[in-house]
């Protein structure tokens, strides 16, 4: 069964488009796969929601819908061939738009939401105020299934810097965040405001939230703002703006008339800031006690406990010790254990049939396989090879060949992997070709900076692969694996697939530092699996850097089987490569750090009449030409090892690396290798080995080459004594101790 | 006045800026503003539907002039009110066949959800008479569903 998602607008910032996206973050913890649908989707989110009129849901599938202002998607709702739902956000009164186009809209929204009710399974309001409103209009299987905050997402950090600068200056601070419209009563707050000048001549009032500059209402706000000192009207905020914005603020006021539950108010309590909020609607049941809420709107009164709440420092502790424990009740856990009981998934979990088999059946996850080039790849099926005597094997990939553009090249639907007997690959097809400059665009706009989920979730989708057909095989067909391992954390049927199976998974995060590693969507891949099986002791340390309460980790690596007959001469002749040289092997692209070797090289060239050739084996995705340079294409494992016991020395010019494959591999072959002294993982396998140097520009490129050749039969000694420890009955071994675990916990 | 929060010294608070008031020489009491009680009430559909389709069935009646911009918006406010003043003769010429449409689709509106009060209606009376005339069965002794009924709340009405 799927549960797919139905709104009328999905849209950066918008509230039930961030409802919807926490919504399927839950359903999938839960196994549960599940797609967006829009009524209209926001420009360049077509890679996170689809079309309305693409939902085709099956018979056992349940389409929840979010409902609140009129939309048409009610009507579509009552006659889709499923099981239907209702999420209801509320409708604001019409009365307080009374003459405006918006007051048809509200009434017509509520007139829907009755229509509705028949033909209604399950309906979820985001408060018990909303739980009765649903009532009240005919439902029945209401739940109440809180929004929730992600608190880390408000924290200091977040906040643009930029904004921070701007906005810091004298006080009192006020800060009200929410569209600005009659309901919210922003007069209320000007006249608040002007009462605190009274006894704050310096105080300062912030409206965040988006406006209609043509509106009455508006206007007459501004009038009146203009009549007092220290109104800000901000506008619709980014994210890190908005977070400035609360971390500016001393105290939050909500003076709104109608709330059906006040995200901000949460919001607020999550950014560590004093709430203050009218008793409207749902507020009260959102503060449950925290923060202050009051029955009427004296604003002299009002003002004078502003002010209080500012400077009584014992009564501000006091606040937002109760906000602090107030926030747990809108936590992912919460909700999700209210989600759970709504769709009936706490009393039916999903059991898993007792296995009868003598090996157990283990689902890989990874994006590509087969012939493919890539470290992560290629490790997955070094992985499949070995355990393949020990597990029963399904390799649950897709049809792409190119991690670029993940076009499906490959035939869709179950296969022989061609090479390990008894390995079945299941592909599935990839629904969105990349298109690689505006997914860099877009890299450049999120990375290094903080993002709220749905930009960091678009980003995800962006990168791809986008594999609906895996996330739906793992939700009907899941049980049926005893566990999972899982490949590369970066990936999107990791980030999507992983929290569906967590209980049964071990991932191979193959992490190194990147900008992404610290997108907070990232969490449940560090967090919630059974243990992460890490390369180095370097990628631990870098994951406990940003993910301090991360799965049990261990450093299991890979084996490294150098063939028995090694020639490098073979090699040469092949290839027909004359001089000494420096090899590298792998993709051959601008992120693997390949235009900096390019350019050292050329500068070694032009310095020194006698500089090595740079061979370059693997995929190339760019312009390679150079003097001295050959590309000799993908080579197979023969060659390769061939090579690498031939060359002077292995260049690893990435700063990106987990492991790197490569240098063990050049260790094995007793070459010593040239890193990048950019990457931790590099450097610390080259400290530990003793057997390289590394670069961090061209002198040290230079000299490192140098001193590589001059030590090299010292090196290659201390290469070989260390690739001895990197043997595959180790790394088996520790694969299935922590499988074994899963199993134990399963029959108990 | 309350102030409601289970973190703050309410009354204590209230007290002492009720003092501060006082010496400010500001009233201490202002007339309440209670919030409703209650939720919003239902709208019921059948009938909204029908209101609104015969609000809007004359569709060469315009809307209210409304801009959310500000500025340029004010400019365009005028440009749609002059073009209505001007060529509503010719709105009316393009729309009169959308005018008879909508006409019979509020008609038509009108008979069906006509029809499906007057067979909620017929429903609910026929439900109604046969739970009236149909005896409760006795609950089975191996699995009672729900608390056993006295035997005087067994019997039908008609076997007093």
């Amino acid at each position: 069964m799927a549960v797919h998602q139905l709104i009328p607008s999905f849209v950066a910032g918008d509230a039930s488009g961030q409802a919807a996206l926490h919504l399927q973050l839950l359903l999938r913890r839960l196994g549960i796969s599940g797609e967006l649908y829009a009524g209209e989707v926001g420009a360049g989110l077509d890679s996170l929601a689809h079309p309305a009129s693409a939902l085709r849901p099956g018979p056992d599938d349940l389409v929840l819908y979010h409902h609140g202002i009129a939309s048409p998607l009610s009507s579509r709702l009552m006659h889709l061939p499923c099981r239907r739902g209702v999420v209801f956000h509320n409708i604001s009164p019409a009365r307080y738009y009374t003459g405006t186009p918006l007051a048809e809209a509200l009434v017509t929204g509520r007139a829907q939401l009755a229509a509705m009710a028949p033909f209604v399974d399950v309906a979820l309001g985001v408060s018990d105020y909303n739980c009765a409103e649903l009532r009240e209009a005919g439902y029945r299987n209401v739940h109440t299934v809180p929004l929730f905050v992600e608190p880390q997402r408000f924290s200091e950090s977040n906040a643009d810097k930029a904004l921070l600068a701007r906005l810091s200056g004298t006080g009192p601070v006020v800060l009200s965040v929410s569209r600005v419209a009659p309901h919210k009563r922003f007069e209320d707050l000007l006249a608040l405001h002007a009462e605190l000048l009274e006894l704050r001549p310096e105080a300062r009032l912030l409206v965040v939230g988006g406006y209609e500059p043509g509106s009455r209402y508006f206007k007459s706000l501004q009038r009146r703002a203009s009549e007092l000192a220290g109104v800000h009207f901000l506008g619709r905020l980014n994210h890190a703006e908005l977070v400035a914005a609360y971390r500016t603020a001393d105290v939050f006021v909500s003076m709104s008339e109608h709330e059906g539950f006040g995200v901000p108010l949460i919001e607020a309590m999550a950014a560590e800031v004093p709430v203050l909020a009218y008793a409207a609607a749902a507020v009260p049941e959102t503060l449950g006690g925290a923060g202050i809420a009051f029955d009427q709107k004296r604003f002299a009164f009002l003002a004078e406990l502003v002010v209080d709440m500012c400077e009584d420092a014992s009564l501000r502790e006091r606040l937002l010790a109760g906000q602090a424990r107030r926030l747990k009740h809108f936590s992912a856990e919460e909700t999700q254990k209210a989600l759970a009981k709504a769709l009936g998934e706490d009393k039916h979990p999903r059991r898993r049939a007792p296995s009868a088999r003598k090996k157990p059946r283990v689902g890989v996850v990874v994006q590509r396989y087969g012939e493919v080039t890539g470290g992560a790849e290629r490790h997955a099926q070094q992985v499949v090879e070995q355990l393949a005597p020990h597990w029963d094997l399904t390799v649950l990939t897709t049809c792409a060949k190119n991690h670029l553009t993940w076009e499906n090249v490959f035939p869709p639907g179950e296969e022989q992997d061609a090479h390990v007997e008894g390995v079945k690959v299941l592909r599935f097809p990839v629904t969105r070709v990349r298109n690689i400059r505006p997914f860099n665009a877009l890299s450049k706009q999120v990375f290094d900076k903080p993002n709220e989920r749905l930009r960091e979730e678009h980003w995800v989708a962006e990168q791809g692969p986008v594999v609906p057909g895996l996330l739906e095989h793992l939700d009907a067909h899941g049980a049926d694996y005893d566990g999972f391992v899982f490949f590369t954390y970066l990936y999107a049927p990791t980030v999507w697939g992983l929290p569906m199976v967590a209980n049964r998974a071990l991932i191979v995060p193959t992490a190194h530092d990147e900008p992404p590693i610290r997108f907070g969507v990232y969490a449940d891949v560090f967090e919630r699996p059974r243990a992460l099986l890490c390369n180095t002791p370097e990628e631990v340390e870098l994951i406990g850097r940003y993910y301090p309460d991360h799965a049990p980790a261990r450093v299991v690596g890979v084996g490294v089987d150098v063939p028995e007959k090694v020639d490098p001469q073979r090699f040469r002749e092949q290839y027909g490569v004359r001089n000494p040289y420096l090899l590298y092997v792998g993709r051959l692209e601008a992120g693997k750090g390949i235009p900096e070797l390019l350019a050292h090289h050329r500068e070694l060239r032009a310095r020194f009449h006698d500089a090595p050739d740079l061979v370059l084996a693997g995929e190339a995705h760019m312009d390679l030409r150079g003097e001295g340079v050959r590309h000799v294409g993908r080579i197979g494992e023969q060659d390769k090892y061939d090579a690498l016991a031939g060359a002077l020395a292995v260049a690893v010019p990435s700063r990106f690396e987990s492991l790197s494959l490569l240098t063990l591999e050049a260790f094995a072959s007793g070459t010593p290798v040239l890193v990048n002294g950019h990457s931790e993982v590099l450097v610390g396998q080259v400290e530990r080995s003793r057997a390289g140097r590394t670069y961090t520009d061209l002198e040290s490129f230079i000299s490192g080459l140098r001193e590589v050749g001059e030590q090299r039969a010292v090196l290659s000694r201390r290469a070989k004594t260390y690739a001895a420890k990197y043997t595959w009955p180790r790394v088996v071994d520790a694969y299935r101790e922590e499988m074994d675990r899963i199993l134990r916990e399963k029959s108990r | 006045m309350k102030l409601m929060g289970r973190d703050i010294p309410a009354r204590e608070l209230l007290a002492r800026i009720e003092e501060r008031l006082r010496t400010r020489g500001l009233p201490t009491s202002e007339p309440a503003d209670v919030p409703e009680e209650g939720v919003e009430p239902r709208v019921d559909p059948l009938s909204f539907y029908l209101q609104a389709l015969e609000e809007h069935s004359d569709a060469t009646r315009a809307l209210p002039l409304h801009t959310h911009r500000g500025g340029a918006g004010q400019l365009v406010l005028v440009a749609k009110w002059a073009f209505r003043k001007t060529c509503q003769v010719f709105i009316n010429e393009a729309l009169s066949r959308q005018r008879v449409f909508n006409g019979h689709v509020r008609d038509s509106y009108a008979q069906l959800s006509a029809e499906v009060i007057r067979l909620r209606a017929e429903v609910e009376s026929l439900r109604a008479a046969q739970a009236g005339t149909q005896a409760p069965t006795p609950p089975s002794a191996e699995a009672p569903a729900r608390p056993r009924r006295t035997a005087k709340q067994a019997k039908a009405p008609d076997e007093k």
